[in-house]
């Protein structure tokens, strides 16, 4: 066996960060489900108690992004460095990362990428990630602030083409960010144990096999 | 009952009314009452009568003198106070479903009705029908008390006559009101007067301005039209949930504390909609709209929807196979992954 290495990956403020989103969007898709099919699925009692739980925690959800973006935009200045694929991301990283994922991960073969405070996603991730942080979760927080300000909002809502036009792109993006959701969960357990990937997410701290498998981390 | 077998019954009493009473008033008409009563030098404000507005109401045909069956050939100088006659006299029917509610003791038939302004209800919009009860209850302060409970409050007052939540009133159809900023700077809405309507037409026939082949029918293309139309961007359609027969038992159900009442009816209840147009006399004339207009998402109306209510079946689809897509993944992959499994014990060793 190898010696264990302690990383801090997960610095504090992303850790709540991670958690309120996590907790936001999870009860937002329930709600949802029971706000847009109310006669088919009733999980909390009352209607009225839906709406108002989607309602605070969108608000959670799009604050929480608003300070993530102060934070890591802002403060730590390392979004673009964290989240936008390099040029030799797109030209080999994701192709490599994707032969993992979908073969050599069947095999037995260690991940080729490994998760540093300076560059904590594979290209997969970033370019995952970059879709999910820049286009789905601010459009589905616009849309939905949109939609509990209809009468204050209404030009920009009839630039859109109307409310039922708006209701369709927040659906259809809450959706995706549903479906991203199994994705990313899934995901999560591939690491070297079902819950390695949990643990820094808990923690801060990431314990990695400081064996001949680190020198992938920064190719 | 019937309304036409409520007016052969109250033609029936008028008739004999007439043939009882014929000593008074004999000969005075609707028409001489209103000389002098629509005039304030001779009646002043508290005795004053507005002409058209009685003209074009239910009780035109009723005449003064049928309600005010006192009055005598020398009124006003013989000091006497006519008669008002009750409305439970004709409306019994009403008045027996409404002194069953506890609002009986609250507010009489005058309270909310002006006897000389009373229209049926599909003549009258819902803004006015809230100004009924706004006497009484102030707006801003049930819209606070409201909402406590109500999401969106004010929205829902705004789009909702009460007695759609506040009476038995099941059926509910969509009025489309055409509304217009009030000023410029606040961005508060009101219903457009004929006049004003009148103007955006060009005087030409206000119908037209939506109802363009003037057919009597509002189809969705001519819906896109108007609400495409540049000319038309001071106004705005704004669909109000009426009920179709209008229920006397003022009170608070508890179905509609139950939002699914209406936000789960289903796109069923929202197929039948009409446009409410203001006539010259101050009443509103309904034209049918196509079928499921205010479903429609491009033509009917940016300003209308309902969630759960007017969702849409294809977007449902849409977005259950967007859900599906993500768990292709997870158990795509979990099976192969379960498959292998004995590959990644190995290499751990
Ligand atoms: C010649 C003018 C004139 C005509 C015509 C006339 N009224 Fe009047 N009416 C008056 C005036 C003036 C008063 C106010 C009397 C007062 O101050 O007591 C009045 C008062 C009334 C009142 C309220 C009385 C009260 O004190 O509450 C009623 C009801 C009324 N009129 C009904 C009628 C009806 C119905 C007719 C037609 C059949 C009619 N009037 C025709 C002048 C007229
Ligand atoms: C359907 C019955 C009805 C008819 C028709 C009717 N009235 Fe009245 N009128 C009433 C009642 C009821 C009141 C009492 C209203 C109240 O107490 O608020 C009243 C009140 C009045 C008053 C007192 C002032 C007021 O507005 O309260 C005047 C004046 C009057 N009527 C004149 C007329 C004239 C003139 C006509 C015909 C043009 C007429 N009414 C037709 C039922 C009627
Ligand atoms: C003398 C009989 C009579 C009296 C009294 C009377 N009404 Fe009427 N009312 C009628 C008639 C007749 C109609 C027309 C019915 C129709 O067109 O179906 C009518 C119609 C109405 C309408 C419109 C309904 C519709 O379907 O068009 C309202 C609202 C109304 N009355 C309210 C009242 C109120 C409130 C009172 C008491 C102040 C009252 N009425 C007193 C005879 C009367
Ligand atoms: C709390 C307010 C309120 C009271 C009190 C009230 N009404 Fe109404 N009534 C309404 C409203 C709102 C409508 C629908 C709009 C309209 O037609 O004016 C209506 C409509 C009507 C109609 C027409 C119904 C139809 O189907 O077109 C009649 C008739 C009527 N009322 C008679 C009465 C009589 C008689 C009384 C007294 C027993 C009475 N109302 C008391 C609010 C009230
Ligand atoms: C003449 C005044 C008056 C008018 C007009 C009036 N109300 Fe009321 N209403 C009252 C009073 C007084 C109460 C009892 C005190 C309270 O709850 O505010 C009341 C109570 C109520 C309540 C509570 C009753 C309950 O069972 O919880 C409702 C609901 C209501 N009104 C609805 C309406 C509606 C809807 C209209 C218009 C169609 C209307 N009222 C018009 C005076 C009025
Ligand atoms: C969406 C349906 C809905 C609409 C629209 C609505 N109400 Fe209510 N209202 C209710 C319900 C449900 C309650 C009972 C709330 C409770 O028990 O706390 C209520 C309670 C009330 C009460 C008694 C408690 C209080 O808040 O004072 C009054 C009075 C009242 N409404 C008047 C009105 C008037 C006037 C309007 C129109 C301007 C109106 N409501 C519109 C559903 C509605």
């Amino acid at each position: 066996m190898s010696e264990k290495l302690r990383i801090y990956l997960q610095p504090t403020p992303v850790r709540i960060w991670h958690w309120l989103n996590a907790f936001g969007i999870i009860t937002l898709c329930v709600t949802g489900v029971q706000i847009r099919f109310p006669e088919h699925i009733v999980i909390f009692d009352s209607y009225r108690s839906a709406i108002l739980l989607h309602n605070t925690a969108g608000l959670v959800v799009a604050v929480s992004f608003s300070l993530w973006f102060f934070y890591y935009g802002i403060v730590a200045r390392s979004m673009a460095k964290l989240y936008v694929p390099t040029v030799k991301d797109l030209q080999t990283g994701i192709v490599r990362q994707m032969k993992f994922y979908f073969l050599t991960y069947f095999l037995g073969w260690k991940n080729p990428h490994h998760a540093t405070p300076k560059d904590k996603f594979n290209p997969m991730q970033k370019s995952a990630y970059l879709a999910i942080m820049f286009v789905l979760v601010p459009l589905v927080s616009l849309t939905g602030i949109t939609l509990t300000n209809v009468a204050f909002l209404r030009d920009f809502v009839v630039m859109v083409g109307g409310l039922k036009i708006l209701m369709n792109i927040h659906f259809i993006l809450a959706s995706s960010l549903c479906a991203f959701l199994f994705t990313h969960i899934y995901l999560a357990t591939l690491g070297q144990t079902f819950f390695a990937y949990f643990k820094p997410m808990l923690t801060g701290w990431e314990e990695v096999e400081d064996d001949h498998h680190h020198e992938h981390s920064a190719p | 009952m019937h309304p036409d077998t409520i007016r052969k019954y109250i033609g029936l009493g008028l008739f004999l009314i007439c043939l009882l009473c014929p000593a008074f008033a004999i000969g005075m008409e609707s028409e001489d009452c209103l000389d002098c009563h629509t005039d304030t030098d001779t009646v002043g404000d508290d005795f004053f009568v507005e002409m058209a507005p009685f003209n074009n109401s239910a009780h035109a045909d009723v005449g003064c003198v049928s309600c005010h069956e006192t009055v005598s050939e020398d009124h006003p100088n013989d000091g006497n106070v006519p008669s008002r006659a009750d409305c439970l006299d004709c409306h019994d029917d009403v008045g027996e479903e409404y002194a069953h509610t506890a609002h009986a003791e609250n507010a009489s038939c005058n309270d909310c009705h002006n006897p000389h302004m009373v229209r049926g209800a599909t003549a009258v919009s819902g803004h006015a029908m809230n100004q009924m009860c706004s006497d009484c209850h102030d707006g801003d302060e049930v819209a606070e008390s409201h909402a406590e409970w109500l999401p969106q409050a004010s929205l829902h007052i705004a789009m909702l006559p009460c007695i759609s939540c506040h009476t038995a009133s099941e059926d509910l159809v969509t009025s489309l009101f055409i509304i217009k900023k009030k000023d410029a700077e606040d961005g508060s809405l009101e219903l457009a007067s004929h006049e004003e309507l009148k103007a955006l037409a060009g005087d030409g026939n206000v119908q037209a301005l939506v109802d363009t082949n003037e057919d009597d029918y509002i189809s969705l293309a001519e819906l896109r039209m108007f609400n495409r139309n540049p000319a038309n961007k001071t106004v705005q359609l704004q669909g109000m949930m009426m009920p179709e027969e209008v229920s006397h038992s003022i009170e608070t159900l508890d179905n509609r504390w139950d939002c699914s009442f209406c936000h789960a009816s289903g796109p069923e209840a929202m197929q039948t909609s009409y446009l409410s147009l203001a006539q010259p006399d101050g009443s509103f004339k309904r034209v049918p709209a196509e079928r499921g207009a205010v479903l429609d998402a491009l033509f009917g109306t940016p300003d209308f929807y309902m969630v759960g209510a007017t969702r849409s079946k294809t977007m449902n689809y849409i977005g259950l196979a967007i859900i599906s897509g993500g768990l292709v993944l997870p158990v795509g992959h979990g099976s192969l992954r379960f498959l292998t499994r004995k590959n990644r014990r190995k290499s751990e060793d």
